[in-house]
């Protein structure tokens, strides 16, 4: 190569789009839409495998069984006045099924676009929908923020890309934070283990190929809730992607089973 | 002279691409028991397979365990399955190892007196012939994939894959293992795939927290063996139970009112739509009878507090003392 073919290499090079591995941490991409930028596909029917915590996920375990959950003193109360009869009562037997509570549950999810900024998650455990927003739906909508609207079982849910890569000699890889909050008063395990409406919800959600091709969603999510917790609650829950949708079966919330 | 200098910033330019992602995973980190805690403090109870996706070979074999099994010498390292951490109650620590030129040559993860510490090649070496040693660590090799180390680990010894119950893991098994750190919170998923005991890959997902001020504790990395119950030695006895005699299979189902087959880990159990059979058959216990509260306990904090009813197992007093011990 001689020193002009050299001059010309290094000017290609420096005009090259800086490799998104270079990216501060949490970089989002500022163009296009939400699901144009999408850096992983989260669309499916999802079932969560439960290989964990078989016992309190998939059967409603005896009041007072709180092992493993880091409740405060005054969840530590809650959990023992649990009572299905009154949430019964109270119409609120949806209780365990807010987002907190929900994704851990035995649960088949899918994940659809909504539009190009919202994320759809619908359980048949429960009939639940939870709506994750990107942050150009909310400016559409007229600005409307948690603060303002009514609190529910899944709550208001801020979506974002988490971007790595995509850049020259780089894959794009990324996975998607969501913050939930303006929950109301729900429930993390069946029997009563309290979250309050002041709780906040942090999930990561990643997708994970293996080689065969079957794709396994991990959800690593926190629980931080002043007034029934004194320590996050910190778990990850694994779902596997579904070709076969022929098992979804929606059931209405129970407060009981 | 000219020419020189641009062959010089070009190489540099060159070499100076990221070539993909990495993230610092060195440090140590704190476990958070918030998922099968049973498992992962007091042990499992004898004949508690649920969530587990087993063989026919694999539950016969779990069923022959009897806990003094892991006293005889032969076996006491069998607990030393490279990704049984998953299943402990201890911190993690993790750091690299660098060539000369200060790349990362591997992740290496401490070990502990069960589990031998696990080197994550990320040099882009081969496994070994399928006819290589099986070390107790397993031999992985890893890249990275965004953010996520990915990892795959092979050549593992036939070993007890959960804690304290017996459950095998073939010297076939293959794990494939994602590793995220997201600031302080680190994921690791593993996912074991095994033609022997498994009937369809065992999916376990965990979280720890970076802690600067932690401490796994001793680092060591040798299984010690040594005779725990003299009577044994030098009689040949293998404690076992035969075939259909094992007292405890029914634990589960006597204490907690669940299904014989979910107890036993059949695959279909782990599954949503099992609840259809659970909804007719299943009945809760009238209490919680044993750790209940574990978290509490363990954080030296109030458990049953006055009018509660939280119930610690009734863990001996010496044991109690020693999880709450302000130097925990």
């Amino acid at each position: 190569m001689d020193c002009r073919s050299l001059a010309i290499a290094i000017a290609v090079i420096s005009l090259l789009p800086v490799s998104a591995g270079a990216q501060p941490r949490g970089a989002r991409a500022s163009t296009g839409s939400a699901r144009a930028e999408a850096p992983i596909d989260l669309t499916g029917q999802w079932v969560a495998i439960i290989s964990e915590d078989w016992r309190w996920r998939m059967i409603t375990p005896p009041k007072g069984d709180i092992v493993s959950i880091p409740l405060s003193l005054r969840g530590q109360q809650a959990a023992e006045a649990w009572d299905p009869a009154k949430d019964e009562a109270a119409g609120e037997q949806c209780k365990a099924y807010g987002a907190p509570g929900l994704m851990r549950g035995p649960i088949r999810m899918r994940i659809s676009w909504q539009d190009d900024a919202t994320l759809k998650v619908e359980t048949d455990y429960g009939i639940q929908t939870r709506i994750l927003r990107f942050p150009s739906t909310a400016l559409r909508a007229g600005g409307t923020t948690a603060a303002s609207a009514a609190r529910s079982w899944q709550g208001h849910t801020s979506a974002e890309w988490v971007v790595r890569g995509g850049g020259r000699d780089s894959q794009r890889h990324g996975s998607l934070k969501t913050v939930t909050t303006n929950l109301r008063q729900g429930y993390l395990r069946k029997n009563g283990v309290p979250y309050s409406e002041r709780a906040v919800f942090t999930e990561h959600w990643d997708v994970h190929v293996l080689p065969s091709g079957d794709k396994y969603l991990v959800n690593t999510n926190v629980v931080e809730d002043p007034v029934y917790l004194q320590a996050p609650f910190q778990t990850a829950i694994h779902y596997k992607l579904e070709r076969d949708t022929s098992k979804w079966d929606p059931t209405p919330c129970d407060a009981r089973f | 002279m000219r020419c020189q200098v641009l062959t010089v910033v070009t190489s540099v330019l060159l070499y100076a691409a990221p070539a993909s992602a990495q993230v610092e995973l060195g440090g140590t980190y704190a476990i958070r028991m918030h998922e099968d805690y049973i498992e992962r403090g007091p042990g499992s109870f004898l004949g508690d397979f649920t969530g587990m996706p087993l063989s026919d070979e694999g539950r016969a074999k779990a069923l022959r365990y009897s806990s003094s099994l892991p006293s005889t010498i032969e076996r006491q390292c069998l607990a030393q399955s490279p990704w049984v951490g998953l299943y402990r109650p201890l911190a993690l620590r993790i750091w690299s190892e660098h060539d000369e030129s200060g790349r990362v040559v591997a992740w290496v993860m401490g070990g502990d007196y069960l589990r031998d510490t696990v080197r994550i090649w990320m040099d882009g070496r081969p496994h070994p012939s399928p006819n290589a040693w099986h070390p107790s660590s397993g031999f992985t090799t890893g890249h990275w994939e965004g953010d996520t180390l990915v990892a795959r680990t092979t050549h593992v010894k036939t070993a007890w894959i959960r804690r304290g119950v017996g459950i095998p893991g073939s010297d076939q098994s293959t794990f494939t293992v994602f590793m995220t750190r997201r600031e302080n919170l680190l994921t690791i998923t593993t996912i074991q795939e095994d033609p022997v005991y498994l009937t369809e890959p065992h999916v376990v997902s965990r979280v720890w927290e970076f802690d600067p001020r932690g401490s796994q504790g001793p680092m060591r990395d040798t299984c010690n063996v040594g005779v725990e119950i003299p009577p044994l030695e030098d009689t040949g006895e293998v404690p076992h139970h035969l075939p259909g005699q094992n007292p405890e299979a029914d634990y589960m189902v006597r204490t907690y009112n669940i299904p014989r087959e979910a107890a036993m880990g059949f695959a279909h159990t782990l599954y949503p739509e099992y609840r259809k059979t659970l909804r007719s058959t299943y009945k809760p216990p009238a209490s919680c009878g044993r750790y209940c509260c574990g978290w509490i306990e363990r954080q030296g904090l109030p458990g049953a507090a006055p009018g509660l009813t939280c119930n610690d197992g009734n863990l001996p007093a010496a044991l109690r003392k020693a999880l709450t011990s302000p130097e925990r």
